[in-house]
């Protein structure tokens, strides 16, 4: 048992007096009333002030203290690591396969969507290798992997090839793989990432941008979809086969795991905004392999080097990592893994491993194939792939906003912030941000002669769509696809606001009402605000001192914790109040409050 | 024409190579008069055609090496051998009999392989299959703004303030698929099935 620190503890702590398994505290033998009264858990000693917590307060309090002590953690657990990653440094590089948005497949006519899901009806007769079958390049698969291409900032190259990578798997009926080994149709990218997309300051050096290179793109089929039933059963969907695919790789330029997940997030989103890949990782249409090496700081490694980066440690492949915290959390436990073994004076064996949500550590899958197994060798069926200027200097001329360039633009014409600009443009595949703009700009128009701010506009409309409209169809569980309230409703809801002819309390009611109403007819805003009698009829000063006076004698408590106690956050609660008693529509926050803190201060 | 010629003129080099006399190893073309030089003429410049095909100035029996005779090559081990098997997909030999005879025929292909990647190639793009591969075939075969009308028609531009490229979908499944003619079930095809899917079984031996 443990030695007790204090042999005698004071009498007047009741806790003491409990009996716990680790006290072996000594008190002074007590009387027989006292020890009556200590077995009826009461004490002699006088209670303790204790104060009634408002519940608020109480959890105020709590979230305080658990951020300070995972400030106090979170430095220890950085002094933990940090040394380890003093002497050892990363490096990463990233393959991405994405699905491209085509209507056919890669090189038969079998359709990539529609037939409700029913497996095995989407396959044409070179998708299930019928013998005798021919691979046909399918030429409106070219249009999305150029966009990709020219997006992200790679070389088209006029003439590529098809090689066939030979493996024989269940998944793969025709026994190799149509992909582009020798000449890639893209070559020599980059990606360029700031803080904002998540890469720490200790990769950015100082700098506001990093730009990750990438090797090159190129296009080549998917594999069937087979479903394992145990113990050895595997069930084929064709549907998937020969789906096209790019396949983007990068250089070995990233030096953190959040800088590769930022990198995946990145390409997803390019590829998105330009109509390349529109399924998300979370679908499977985006898988990611990453290849993990580390060096000793200040060494060259092993003397690897990978596509004209050199230095380099020997590498693992980590395979199907399908979400951005797996490919995050996959890097962490490899590259931990590695420090282990290299600080054990062992060495890295050149493996594909694999890793499963919730693990700590990676699996090895297999040893790394030599490439001469799968036995490159041009695609005789096919001719070569060129690619006339013409087409790709359309499609750059006519190439969509990036995501980059959009969330900049809306913070700059419609001074929304960042954090609000992104989230806009990633929503509803950019229809609000289509929904703000058209309403920014008949709002401006219908403002009439008075000299209105773009910047100024943009805000107070950026706020409504993006917070209260969300919030209303979070509320009502609408889509913003089923919503019925348009542009002009919204339009004229926050005109009527700015003029000060309803209150915002008034604006919302609108909303709200607008959006329950059925397609047609739709009454307009005017009409609502009239039949409702909901326009402001400014109250006068003094029918504003008649209200807070009446509130004020009714709840002295609070007036006494204002004037005396000075908390000044209870005046809020005295314009909440009188804005719920006034009449709708007549008291305004603003003035309220003005008033009220007059009166208050007396 | 342009190419055999410059391969057999390359055989032809080969066999007065330093390899032949260090070694004692035979070139396979070896057996008599070089091709492309020592074709008798006569005092007008013709050729005694009859006289030329009396005799075969090669046979297919030198790609194979003699009996006894010693080749270069290291011999394959019979780890490497499974390899290979697995990499094609066959099946493994079933006792060490059918094991040696599958080593020795391996062992006499790569002699005839050798012989081929004897030869010198340098500057000589590989024939891949044979296609137009003159100016003009290849401006038939680009693919530029003309070729990609159609793809291009398939596309709208959404959204007047911030314009994007989005594909036009296709609602229809089967019956879009049975104007196409291919309008077939693939599990006709299959050897083992359950509901709309094909089985394979993934054990050891399958």
């Amino acid at each position: 048992m443990k030695t007790p620190t204090a042999r005698i503890a004071p009498l007047h702590l009741s806790r003491t007096l409990h009996s716990s398994f680790h006290a072996n505290l000594r008190v002074p033998r007590a009387s027989v009333v006292s020890k009556w009264l200590r077995s009826r858990n009461l004490t002699t000693a006088p209670a303790l002030a204790q104060e009634a917590v408002p519940l608020r307060k109480h959890l105020k309090d709590e979230a305080k203290r658990k951020k300070a002590e995972a400030k106090i953690n979170g430095v220890a657990k950085k002094l933990k690591t940090d040394p380890r990653l003093e002497k050892w440094e990363l490096a990463v590089g990233i393959e991405i396969h994405a699905e491209l948005n085509t209507e056919c497949k890669l090189f038969s006519s079998g359709p990539t969507e529609g037939s409700d899901g029913v497996a095995n009806s989407r396959v044409a007769f070179f998708d299930a290798a019928l013998p005798g079958t021919q691979p046909q390049f399918q030429v409106a698969t070219l249009l999305p992997a150029l966009r990709a291409a020219i997006a992200l900032g790679c070389e088209v190259q006029r003439k590529s090839g098809w090689d066939r990578k030979h493996y024989f798997h269940w998944d793969q009926p025709n026994g190799y793989q149509i992909t582009q080994y020798y000449e890639p149709f893209a070559k020599n990218g980059t990606l360029t990432l700031s803080a904002s997309d998540g890469v720490p300051t200790s990769d950015l050096n100082g700098a506001d941008s990093i730009g990750i290179g990438i090797k090159q793109i190129q296009m080549e089929q998917d594999t069937a979809k087979t479903t394992h039933h145990p113990p050895s059963t595997y069930h084929i969907d064709l549907n998937r086969a020969g789906h096209p695919l790019i396949e983007v790789i990068t250089l070995p330029h990233i030096h953190s795991p959040q800088t590769a997940a930022a990198v995946v997030r990145k390409i997803q989103a390019i590829l998105r905004s330009v109509d390349a890949c529109v399924t998300g990782m979370e679908l499977g249409g985006l898988r990611a392999d990453v290849n993990v090496s580390i060096r000793e700081r200040g060494t060259e490694g092993t003397g690897s080097s990978y596509s004209g980066v050199s230095g380099l440690g020997q590498r693992t492949e980590i395979k199907n990592l399908s979400s951005f915290k797996a490919v995050e959390d996959a890097i962490v436990a490899e590259r931990d893994r590695q420090i282990a073994v290299l600080e054990a004076e062992g060495v890295i064996e050149g493996e594909t491993r694999g890793w499963t949500l919730g693990a700590t550590e990676t699996t090895r899958l297999r040893g790394k194939e030599g490439e001469v197994d799968y036995r490159y060798m041009p695609d005789a069926d096919l001719p070569p792939l060129v690619v006339g200027s013409d087409l790709v200097d359309h499609l750059r001329v006519t190439m969509p906003e990036l995501p980059d360039e959009t969330v900049d633009r809306v913070e700059r014409q419609y001074g929304v912030t960042l954090k609000d600009a992104k989230t806009m443009v990633d929503l509803d595949d950019g229809d609000r941000l289509e929904f703000l703009e058209e309403t920014v700009e008949l709002v401006l128009r219908r403002s009439g002669d008075q000299a209105t701010d773009q910047l100024r506009v943009g805000k107070l409309v950026g706020n409504w769509i993006l917070h209260e409209l969300g919030g209303l169809l979070a509320t009502t569980e609408t889509s913003w696809a089923t919503m019925t309230i348009t542009p002009v409703e919204v339009a004229d809801v926050l005109v009527n606001l700015q003029n000060k002819q309803i209150t915002a309390r008034v604006a919302k009611q609108l909303l709200s009402t607008l959006n329950d109403t059925s397609t047609s007819p739709r009454p307009s805003v005017d009409h609502l605000i009239d039949e409702g009698n909901l326009r402001l009829r400014p109250l006068s000063d003094e029918g504003y001192e008649v209200l807070a006076m009446q509130i004020m004698d009714e709840s002295p408590d609070m007036v006494a914790a204002v004037r005396e106690k000075g908390q000044k956050g209870k005046i809020m609660w005295f314009v909440g109040q009188m804005v719920r008693r006034g009449e709708e529509g007549t008291v305004e926050p603003e003035n309220a409050r003005e008033v009220l803190e007059r009166l208050l201060s007396d | 024409m342009q190419r055999y010629s410059v391969l057999l003129r390359a055989f032809a080099a080969q066999t007065s190579s330093p390899v032949q006399q260090a070694s004692g190893y035979r070139r396979a073309f070896a057996t008599g008069a070089r091709l492309g030089d020592e074709v008798q003429r006569d005092s007008d410049g013709h050729i005694d055609v009859e006289k030329l095909l009396s005799e075969p100035a090669w046979s297919v029996g030198s790609l194979i090496p003699a009996e006894g005779q010693q080749t270069e090559s290291p011999a394959i081990s019979s780890r490497q051998l499974h390899h290979l098997l697995r990499l094609s997909a066959l099946p493994l030999p079933k006792d060490a009999q059918e094991e040696a005879m599958m080593l020795k025929t391996l062992s006499s292909q790569l002699h005839f392989v050798k012989d081929i990647q004897q030869v010198d190639t340098t500057g000589v793009e590989p024939l891949r299959s044979l296609r137009d591969e003159t100016a003009e075939g290849e401006k038939e075969a680009e693919l530029g703004m003309a070729a990609m009308k159609g793809a291009l028609e398939q596309e709208d531009v959404r959204g007047k303030y911030h314009r994007r490229i989005r594909r036009r979908r296709r609602s229809g499944g089967m019956e879009e698929k049975a104007q196409e003619g291919e309008h077939w079930d693939p599990l006709s095809t299959a050897g083992k099935k359950v509901g709309r899917f094909f089985v394979v079984e993934g054990g050891k031996d399958g």
